[in-house]
This record gives structure tokens, sequence and C-alpha cells, in this order.
């Protein structure tokens, strides 16, 4: 089984990957937290300078980037990568 | 030719004199600057807040609007009342958030910032006045505060937060506000918050984008347990170098100080466990549920190895400002002085002077002979830019038939993407373009501003 999932970019993953936002065809589903991020790191290797250091979502909703948990992705689920902003 | 020289040289004497008389006026000026109060750097404890067990006649005037509205109420108004709030950091976040604070009648407001009020900070940092430049921004904000509300306790503390000051300062304040600028700083409030027990409400704003987080609150994260490790120093990118429109820090200020609101009120914060995201392109806030506390977390975790606070700087690799820093990647032959410059420009030495800012930066000022080719497409070898950079150096290389190696200096705003174009460049000569010798321009055009060109603008 596979999703067409929305992947939404904020803050400095805007920045790193030049986009706000992308459809990503054919995401197997289930997927575990780690292996939707390498899929992500795959089309966009200068995501790498965030790991550790960001919020993943799916569906608005936290998801651990260490974690096996399999994630179930639907077509159109939105998927943020969420790094801190700073500034003040 | 004769002709025309003889005009340039009169103007250039001319433009001499210019430059001259504004230096005596800049020399007198500094002279003339009063001395900067000296910082307040011992945390006296202020005096406890009185509990009111009834609002007077004039609280019941000043606050009315508020007192109808069932959720908040006399009861509410009274917790304000009694409440604390620490706001880490007077800028375009923390002015907002302590103006409507202290205008809803907090009990006490403490007020940290080490930094002056700067003319480019009065786009966002809406407590301060034009006449307050060079004050210290917690005490112009303490005086906007008096102004609006004389009933709220103000302790402005010029000082920076740090290791040593930050418990005993936290420790004194019911709620913190982390309204700060850099990544150390917000580690920093965020390990005292933990220690101390004290929920910390954190608001951050970048460009067109906020961000906004109760952390240590009600069994939900820190903001170790979503960050755990700093950023590397060189990805960070701050208000002074990426810009921020004033409202955004305004919107998400306000934010703020409404979550601390409900929390000093009794309601408590409905972004419990939640991050809220803010969007000024697009108009479109979007919260997302978090994780909760989690048992490995180096500070609010079950075996912590954070027990007391450390050094913030080294942790992150980076200082606790917004301030720029001041990278040094080239060796000395590699790099000139704005006056060397100068001196070069004056004897009409051909070169290509190469600006590697953004475009938008071009377009605020630039000096005119210069060429834009920002470095984040030199980083892309983009081949328009590639080609562009090529057809210049050839042409200068004909310019002056007998020198090999043709001079190439790079300018950017304050010398650090200059310094990178340079090493980019290094590569690029003698392969992609002809041989070139490449130097940086210490300082970048703010160098230029302040040394050679005050005419020239600053941003
Ligand atoms: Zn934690």
């Amino acid at each position: 089984m596979t999703a067409r999932v929305c992947v939404l970019y904020f803050a400095k993953s805007a920045e790193l990957t030049g986009l706000k936002e992308e459809e990503v065809a054919a995401v197997p589903t289930p997927i575990s937290s780690r292996d939707l991020w390498n899929l992500l790191l795959q089309r966009h290797p200068r995501l790498q300078t965030l790991q550790d250091r960001v919020v993943l979502a799916v569906r608005q909703q936290y998801v651990a980037i260490g974690d096996q948990v399999a994630v179930t992705l639907g077509d159109r689920d939105e998927v943020a990568v969420v790094p801190p902003l700073s500034g003040g | 030719m004769a002709q025309a020289l003889a005009t340039l040289r009169e103007k250039f004497k001319e433009q001499e004199k210019e430059i001259a008389a504004l230096r005596e006026k800049v020399a007198q000026l500094e002279m003339s600057k009063t001395p900067a109060p000296r910082p307040d750097v011992k945390v006296t404890p202020p005096t406890s807040l009185t509990a009111k067990s009834s609002l007077s006649n004039e609280d019941i005037m000043r606050y009315s609007r508020q007192l109808l509205l069932p959720e908040f109420g006399v009861k509410g108004q009274i917790n304000l009342s009694k409440t604390s709030v620490l706001v880490v950091g007077c800028g375009g976040l923390g002015c907002p958030l302590a103006q409507y604070l202290a205008a809803a009648g907090v009990g006490r407001l403490g007020l940290i910032d080490y930094d002056e009020v700067e003319l480019n900070n009065l786009h966002r940092q809406v407590l301060h006045r034009e006449e307050n430049q060079g004050q210290a921004k917690a005490l112009s904000a303490a005086s906007a505060i008096k102004s609006l509300n004389s009933t709220v306790q103000c302790c402005p503390y010029q000082l920076q937060l740090s290791p040593e000051n930050a418990l005993d300062l936290i420790q004194q304040y019911d709620i913190v506000a982390d309204c700060s600028d850099n990544v150390p700083t917000r580690y920093l409030v965020n390990d005292a918050c933990v220690l101390s027990g004290k929920p910390l409400v954190s608001a951050s704003a970048l460009r067109m984008e906020g961000q906004l987080t109760i952390y240590n609150y009600k069994g939900g994260p820190c903001y170790r347990c979503l960050y755990p490790a700093p950023p590397p120093p060189d990805t960070v990118t701050n208000c002074s170098d990426g810009g921020v429109l004033g409202v955004v820090p305004g919107i998400m200020g306000c934010l703020q100080a409404l979550e601390v609101f409900k929390i000093a009120s009794g309601q408590g914060s409905s972004l419990h466990q939640q991050l809220m995201m803010f969007d000024a392109q697009d108009a479109r806030f979007r919260s997302i549920k978090l994780r909760p506390r989690q048992s490995d977390c180096a500070v609010c975790g079950q075996n912590p190895s954070v027990t007391k606070l450390v050094d913030y700087e080294s942790f992150c690799g980076s200082a606790a400002t917004d301030k720029c820093r001041k990278l040094n990647l080239l060796s000395r032959d590699q790099r000139i002085t704005v006056q060397a410059y100068k001196l070069m420009l004056d004897k009409a030495e051909p070169h290509l002077l190469l600006d590697v800012r953004p475009l938008v930066e071009v377009d605020i000022c630039s000096l005119p002979f210069s060429l834009n080719i920002p470095l984040s497409q030199l980083e892309a070898k983009n081949s328009d830019d590639i080609h562009l950079l090529r057809e210049r150096i050839s042409h200068l290389k004909h310019q002056i038939a007998g020198i090999s190696q043709p001079p190439v200096f790079v300018i950017c705003k304050l010398g650090n993407d200059s310094q990178k174009a340079v090493n980019i460049l290094e590569q690029m000569s003698g392969l992609q373009v002809d041989s070139i010798i490449v130097k940086d321009i210490c300082g970048g055009l703010m160098a230029w501003a302040n040394i050679v060109d005050p005419s020239f603008p600053q941003y």
C-alpha cells in the first residue's frame, strides 16, 4: 500500500529545501517514522543538519523520528517538518 | 578625456571634504554621548506581592471590561494581581507581552535585557521610543510600563541571564516568558524552569513565521524533550541577518501574553502539550500535538544528567546574543581591509568587485561598480551566474593584459559570507573561470560605512 501525502516545510526546513510544501506520491504505508524521515532526507539531503533538532508531525501529531512505531498514512495526509525558531 | 578626468578629480575632492566634515561630526557626537548607566548586576529580591482579597473602586473601573468576562471575572483579576511574571528579553516579543500583561493588571513584571535600544529595534519593539535610543532596554521598557499602569510592580534587570543568576531570578517569579532571541538562552531558560519547577511560556519569531509552546507544564515536554541537541551554530538564522516583519513577533508576543494570562488567572493554558505555529505569509495558524515529557530527557527525565545549570554557550557553540558572529575562514593574505581597498580604488586599479549578498539586501544599498552574485547561487554553481562571472573575469583579463591573474575582491554585509565565497572562487579559479587572485574585504560594507564612507547606509 502507498499513499500520496502533502509535506509541509517550516522555518529552516523551508530554507533548506526551497519549498514550503510538496506532494509526495507513493509513500509506503504503514511506515516507521525513521523511514519516513529517511525518505524526506533522500529527497532533500540538506535536511540532515536538522536531525534530532526538528519536530516531525503526521496529521498534526508529533512522531518521534527514532521510533520504530509504524505510522499509517492516507492520501492527502499532512506531514510537517518543524524546526524550532529561536529569534525574537 | 583630460577634461573628464579633471571634473572627476574635482568631484572627488568635494566628496572627500564632505566625508571629512561628516567624520568630525561623528567624532563630536561620540564625545558628547552620555555614558550608559551602570548595569544593575546584583539581583535584589523584590518585595512580595500583597494578596488582595477584593478590588478597589479604581481597579473595578480600570479593569471593568475584562471583569465582565465570565471566564475571567473578579477571581481571575485577583489571581492575576497576585502573579509575578519574568520576561526574558525586552525585544519584539517581550514588548507586546509586557505591555498587555501590565495593562491587564499583572502583579509583578520582571524585565530582563542586557542590550540597549537601537533605531533598528523600533519597528517591532513597540515599548521603546525614539528618545530611548542608547538606553538600556530593560529600563526603557520599565518606564513605558510604569506610565501605562503604575499599580504594576516592575523590576528591570539590565543584565544578561546567565547560569549564575538564572535560578535566583526565576525562583522569585511564578511564570517565565521566554522572549529571548538566541539558542543558548532558550536552553538556559528551559533548564532553569525545569530545575525550579516553573511553567515556561515560550514564543519565537523569525521572518514571517512564529511559534508558541508551553514547556514544563502539566506533564508536557520541556524544550530539551523536543530538541535534545542544539542546532549547529552556522545553521541558525537570527533576526539581525534573516530579518523579521515587526507584526509577526507582535502577534506571537500577544498570544504568549494570552497564555500567561490564562495560567495566571487560574484557567490554565489551552496550549498544554501543543506547538502552535503561525505563518504570516498565508495568514494561517496550525497546532501540533506534542509528545509528553520524555523519561529519558537530559533535564526533566527520570535520571537527568543536567542537575544544575551548565555553560550554555559552549553547549550550543554560540554566544547568547543575536548579534552576528565573526567568522575567520581565511589567512591574512586572502583578506584586505576596507582602507586598503579604498586606496586601490583611488589609484583606479582594474579589478572586479563581487558582492555576494542576497538580492533583497543589494536593493537596500550597494557599491555602484560591484557585480552581484549571491553566495547561495555561487554555492549551487548556478550556470547563468558562472557564465556571467567567467565573462567579466575574461573581460578584465583583456583590460589588463600582462597581469596573468586578475584580482577579484569579494564583499558582503559583515565579511562572513564573503569569506565563504573566496573559498568557492579559489576552487573555481583556473577551472570554471580564468585563473584569478581572490581576496575578501574584511568587515564588508558595514566596515566600509563605518570607516571609509559614513554616508553609506547601515542596516
Ligand atoms: Zn525534558
